[in-house]
């Protein structure tokens, strides 16, 4: 475990040991775990909290202040060699030979790709703060829906990754028209939505008036008109 | 029908000492895949070329024998190239799975898989894992991939949530090829169009290079010369990982034209096939 070397004028005075844990004190008063005896320390000076694997210092709102590396913290978590000024004193935190430092080798190296077992993956699913909602197990998407403004009756769910519209019989919606296409259009979803995207013939589908030449991405409540067939496209 | 002008490497980085990637090119199939292994003493490459290779095998079985469509998951939602390309996933999933359990060295090992396949007249994509299939279509670029991490996980469903978690959840995986006994692929079925571009990059480039950046060299240049730079610009800048890239260029979208307007197209290439004499 790491240890904590008190020094005064580059004197060793004084070695703590830390365990995991197990939190340590810093102060002027006597029932601090380390007591240093100087004006210029506060009664609860600061604080070194066992976090995981590693060590955090947090200063008690200490009227000098702690410094770490001369740096003046609030809070900070240790790594091996630090050096912790309070008053004219200092704490020098250091890991022993061999034992693993925080901060030096984090458990995942940050470029290895792993896979995260299923059953962690859901324990760190539940505990994180989007849980406290309802449960949302699986995602729920939105599915997206054409219901007929003219041309036809009722609405077509787009549950098919690709779904065509145009003359040919087999189309997902069949639509009328000398000008329209065997496949005029097709409805893709994408991971970020629905495209829509012209395919063949020579009346083009409309969105909002406009006509699609290639393909746009559909936002709610737009009206989609090929041949004879005027559409609204909404989520459900 | 859709022309492809293609083009992909593969390349070890400059910091790993074996090449974990795999990629497929092939034009006949019009398939294009990578993945990106995981697991210590060559158990990577094992994998990742495992998947590779079942997903060509199996896609050239279904090119030559035709319709042999007894899949046994069969999905509607799916149209029928679709359903071929899962059902090789799942394949290559269950080899990855079962030589795990071969040896004891291989055990754990897993892939990410990405692959673009392209049928008459729509292209699809899918993947499991993390290893990007960028569309680039009309000036901009857009992910077509689903990212299986924790962290792309988390910020859909808490964004906030998800800058909290360590960079260790980077490259943490949610899915990936042969680590269970079946796996859930994502797709989606797309029109193409004369002009658009696809790229398929395992992280090693993704971690180096943004999408602003692929956009800004695939449009420029031809697909052998961009992903020259693009593994360039990666190992540049460190080159942690295997670098892997494939440039897909649509250089011409035919469409069977059918009723009076394919009529009308036909009879005129017909008329074009015999020369015109004027004077006889």
């Amino acid at each position: 475990m790491p240890t904590l070397t008190l020094k005064f004028k580059k004197k060793t005075v004084e070695k703590y040991h830390l365990k995991k844990g197990e939190a340590l004190t810093i102060g002027r008063m006597e029932n601090n775990d380390v007591v240093i005896e100087n004006l210029a320390v506060s009664g609860r000076h600061a604080k070194i909290d066992s976090v995981d694997d590693g060590f955090l210092l947090t200063d008690l709102k200490s009227k000098n202040g702690s410094f770490v590396n001369k740096q003046l913290v609030s809070s900070h978590w240790l790594k091996h060699g630090d050096a912790i000024d309070i008053g004219k004193h200092t704490l020098v935190f250091a890991c022993e030979e061999g034992e693993p430092r925080p901060d030096d080798a984090p458990a995942v190296g940050m470029d290895q790709t792993m896979v995260m077992d299923t059953a962690k993956h859901r324990e760190m699913m539940a505990k994180s703060p989007a849980k406290m909602e309802p449960q949302m197990p699986e995602k729920e998407e939105p599915i997206g829906v054409l219901s007929f403004l003219a041309g036809g009756e009722g609405e077509v769910e787009l549950s098919k990754k690709l779904a065509r519209i145009g003359k040919k019989p087999s189309s997902d919606i069949v639509v009328r028209g000398l000008m329209v296409g065997q496949t005029a259009a097709t409805i893709s979803k994408r991971p970020n939505g629905y495209y829509l995207s012209y395919v063949e013939g020579i009346s083009k589908p409309k969105v909002n008036g406009e006509t699609v030449k290639k393909s746009v991405m559909l936002k709610e409540f737009d009206v989609i008109e090929i041949g004879s067939v005027k559409m609204q496209f909404v989520y459900k | 029908m859709v022309i492809v002008e293609s083009a992909g490497i593969t390349d070890v980085g400059r910091k790993r000492k074996g090449n974990e990637d795999a990629l497929l090119l092939d034009d006949d199939l019009r398939l294009y895949v990578v993945a990106d292994g995981m697991g210590g003493h060559q158990a990577g490459e094992v994998a990742s070329s495992l998947v590779v290779e079942t997903i060509r095998d199996y896609m050239k079985r279904f090119k030559e024998d035709g319709d042999m469509e007894a899949l046994a998951d069969y999905h509607e939602i799916f149209s029928k190239e679709a359903n071929r390309l899962l059902s090789c996933i799942h394949m290559a999933n269950q080899s990855v799975h079962h030589a795990s359990y071969s040896k004891e060295m291989y055990r754990g090992m897993g892939s990410t898989v990405s692959a673009v396949y392209f049928s008459h007249e729509t292209l699809m994509a899918a993947n499991v894992g993390d290893s990007p299939i960028y569309l680039v279509h009309d000036g901009s670029i857009d992910l077509l991939s689903v990212p299986h991490t924790v962290m792309a996980e988390q910020a859909a469903l808490d964004p906030e949530g998800a800058k909290r978690l360590g960079g260790q959840f980077r490259h943490m995986l949610t899915r990936a090829m042969g680590i269970e006994e079946t796996v859930e692929a994502d797709i989606c079925e797309i029109e193409c169009f004369k002009g658009d571009i696809l790229v398929i990059s395992s992280d090693g480039l993704s971690d180096k290079v943004s999408p602003e950046e692929i956009l800004g060299v695939v449009n420029k240049e031809r697909p052998d010369r961009a992903c020259r730079l693009l593994v360039d610009l990666a190992n540049e800048r460190g080159g942690d990982d295997n670098v892997t890239v494939i440039v897909l260029k649509i250089q011409k979208v035919r469409h069977e034209k059918g009723g009076i307007i394919g009529l009308i197209s036909r009879i005129g290439q017909g008329l074009s096939n015999f020369p015109l004499k004027k004077n006889i």
